[in-house]
């Protein structure tokens, strides 16, 4: 059932339409040269060469080694990895949590409905601020200091951050990325071959077991064989803190939290709508040929949602992005908070500014470039399915 | 005796009866012709100006106000003490809105190099520090390598910090939260072992925990801020503001107070001489009164409505207070005491 699109129809050109984009580039080119002109009268020099100057201050965490004594230009990338750490982790809650209160508020089951109404009624309408500052107080309060850590074994639980066992960082472990994309092959090419069994055998044969086998035996043979080092390091208490292992922060993981119940609010009501809007005929045309309710929803009700919630979804997980700034309240080093503290030191705002807006342009840009790519590939796939 | 001579001799003494004397400079005069000192301070500065229940303002910077009213208008309560933000306070000052500012400004060349207000005089000397829990048991920042510190983000505190610990070899690692309130509870609640700030902004969050006896504000200052009293430039003022703060110091290495100082007056001749060149009735003061268009006995004045450093000191910010800064560990400490408030002889 697809309509190609009307025809264009030849008309005049758009003279409304090229006279505003013609002034608006005329007033951005004066607002640009009489900011030029102001700073070069102020004896400011707009550039960039601060970027390679010594920040001199530290951040609360980094992905990256970084000291205060590195540039303006690394610690810009500390942010901004920061920044996109955050948005994967709260991308991945955001949705997982969004999919299932979707799924649960348009289950046969009464209470599953009112808890899945409560949870987005209560944060759709809340300020995603106010949620951050009372989870954090609540986290710094609730959980223990970190003398009184709650252990779990080597795991550690304080107000501060969540300790665990880690192993060494050491540069030959990177020899280990050769054998992990070989168990990737391995992994892409058996999936194949299952789905090819299927189609023409119907039989199922395992496929799960196969690739995580792959995915974890492959590395580990390579580092008996190799001798790779894989130093494991415990974490454990010195005269303030604990040292050794690995952390995360009480303040990622509040600010995570608060993105992914935001968004997941969010998400859970454009999951609903997706699903209300297929025809009730068609679950009930499943049912009658015999698929049982699990395919019913995996081959028949799911295709069709994705592709209605794919657009309002791009619209979701840009947003999640942009918000991933509420971390500077709570002390979490992201992109705005390092933005926000080099303006401070080197009064360079507009340079600054540019710079940060163009990071978080970017990030949004790949995001919703990714996401309208996999709608293209839906799109494509429903239309050849219908002809 | 020749003519010149005799002119000028008159002259002097038509000078002398006279009470206003042709030298005070533009501010002095306004402020005279007004009967009324207008001067800034912080709205809300918890011991250092905070207005009362009748919304006159209160505090350690309020009382530089006063002396300077007690000075010139012989009442310290001719002072009209105004409560402005602090940008708004140099702009309000540069275009003579007011005469004077006592709210915590730091003295910087940058904003000393401004020909609209005048740098007079130290009144507090200021700087970064740590405050710690008591349960740590830390009694110096030497020995915080490895601690979590808790700071303002953004601001140069963070700076500071990294370059202290830098320069110390020490480790530490960095709370850098913009929230207030997220900070407060971050530092009370343990998820930092310390909290660095201004020790005047210090002692004022301490006040904001359950029970501000269980934490301890160390020893060390790790930058400077000299809080300084501005004036609008005229010579006179500044000199009135920079020599009533002298006598205020001055009656602090006596042990002068406003509660002792009538006695004191009573029994003037058995006193030191400094003393007697401070409050006698034809001493060094009354000589720069008249010079400066102060009123005759301004120093008396002033110790008796306003107090002497200490005791200004002790009122707004000492151990008996919320705020339980004891002045002999700052840098406010009298010079004898190894503090930086050095009294200027008044002679």
């Amino acid at each position: 059932m697809q309509h190609a699109p009307p025809p264009a129809r030849r008309s005049a050109p758009d003279r409304v339409g090229l006279a505003v984009v013609g002034a608006i580039l005329l007033s951005l080119t004066i607002l640009g040269g009489n900011i030029w002109l102001n700073m070069q009268a102020a004896g400011v020099t707009p550039g960039y060469g601060f970027l390679s100057q010594t920040a001199g201050f530290d951040l609360s965490e980094s992905l990256i080694p970084y000291d205060a004594g590195d540039s303006y230009g690394r610690v810009i990338l500390a942010g901004l990895l920061n920044t996109v750490f955050l948005a994967i982790c709260g991308l991945v809650l955001a949705t997982g949590l969004g999919v299932v209160m979707g799924l649960v508020s348009v289950t046969p089951s009464p209470a599953g409905r009112m808890i899945a109404l409560l949870y987005v009624e209560l944060f759709r309408n809340l300020p995603k601020i106010l949620v951050l500052l009372v989870l954090y107080v609540v986290a710094v309060r609730g959980l223990p200091p970190v003398r009184e850590a709650l252990s779990i074994g080597p795991l550690h639980l304080t107000n501060r951050s969540i300790y665990m066992p880690a192993i060494e960082a050491d540069a030959r472990q990177l020899w280990l990325l050769l054998p992990l994309a070989a168990a990737v092959a391995v992994a892409v090419l058996w999936h194949r071959h299952a789905r090819r069994i299927k189609r023409d055998t119907g039989r199922d044969i395992v496929v799960l077991p196969v690739i995580l086998a792959a995915i974890i035996g492959l590395p580990l043979i390579f580092a008996v064989l190799a001798d790779t080092p894989l130093v494991p390091s415990l974490p454990e208490f010195r005269r303030f803190d604990f040292d050794g292992g690995a952390r995360l922060s009480v303040q990622f993981i509040v600010v995570l939290v608060t993105l992914g119940l935001y968004h997941g609010a969010q998400i859970a009501e454009v999951v609903r709508g997706g699903i209300l809007s297929v025809p009730q005929g068609q679950v009930e045309a499943a049912r009658a040929l015999g698929l049982t309710p699990r395919h019913v929803t995996r081959f028949v009700v799911l295709p069709q949602v994705l592709r209605i919630v794919i657009p309002p979804m791009i619209n979701q997980y840009v947003n999640l992005i942009k918000n991933t700034s509420i971390a500077i309240a709570v002390g979490y080093s992201d992109l705005m908070s390092i933005s926000g503290t080099i303006i401070n030191q080197t009064f360079r705002p507009l340079e600054m500014m540019l710079v940060t807006m163009g990071l978080y342009l970017g990030l949004c840009l790949v995001a919703s470039s990714l996401m309208n790519r996999l709608n293209d590939r839906l799109r494509a796939r429903g239309a050849g399915g219908a002809a | 005796m020749r003519p010149a001579q005799l002119c000028l001799t008159a002259l002097s003494s038509i000078l002398a009866v006279t009470t206003v004397p042709a030298l005070a400079g533009p501010v002095m005069d306004d402020i005279k012709a007004n009967d009324s000192l207008i001067c800034l301070v912080s709205p809300t500065a918890p011991g250092f100006s905070v207005p009362d229940s009748t919304g006159v303002f209160q505090g350690f910077n309020a009382d530089f106000c006063r002396m300077a009213a007690a000075a010139v208008l012989g009442d310290a309560d001719k002072a009209d003490i105004r409560g402005v933000g602090f940008s708004d306070s140099m702009k309000t000052i540069v275009a003579g809105e007011a005469h004077m500012g006592s709210r915590s400004i730091t003295r910087t060349g940058t904003r000393d190099a401004d020909e609209g207000m005048a740098f007079v005089v130290t009144t507090f000397f200021d700087g970064q520090g740590f405050m710690v829990p008591n349960s740590l048991g830390v009694s110096s920042a030497a020995e915080l390598d490895g601690a979590s510190v808790c700071a303002e983000d953004g601001s140069t505190t963070l700076l500071n910090i990294a370059d202290w610990f830098g320069a110390q070899g020490m480790t530490y690692r960095v709370e850098n939260i913009a929230d207030k309130t997220a900070r407060l509870e971050a530092f009370f609640s343990g998820k930092c072992d310390v909290y660095a700030s201004d020790v005047t902004a210090l002692t004022a969050d301490r006040q904001l925990s359950e029970n501000p006896a269980d934490y301890v504000i160390l020893p060390e200052v790790i930058s400077n801020e000299p809080l300084t009293l501005v004036a609008r430039p005229d010579q006179a003022f500044e000199a009135a503001l920079f020599w009533g703060f002298q006598v205020m110091l001055n009656a602090d290495s006596h042990g002068i107070t406003s509660a002792n100082i009538d006695e004191v007056m009573a029994d003037l001749d058995n006193q030191p001489p400094a003393v007697q060149r401070m409050f006698g009735a034809d001493s060094a003061t009354t000589d720069m009164a008249a010079k400066l268009g102060l009123v005759d006995d301004w120093a008396y004045q002033i110790v008796k409505q306003v107090g002497s450093y200490g005791e200004v000191f002790d009122r707004h910010l000492g151990v008996d207070t919320p705020f339980g800064l004891d002045r002999a560990e700052t840098p406010n400490a009298h010079a004898a005491n190894g503090g930086l408030m050095y009294p200027y002889p008044i002679r």
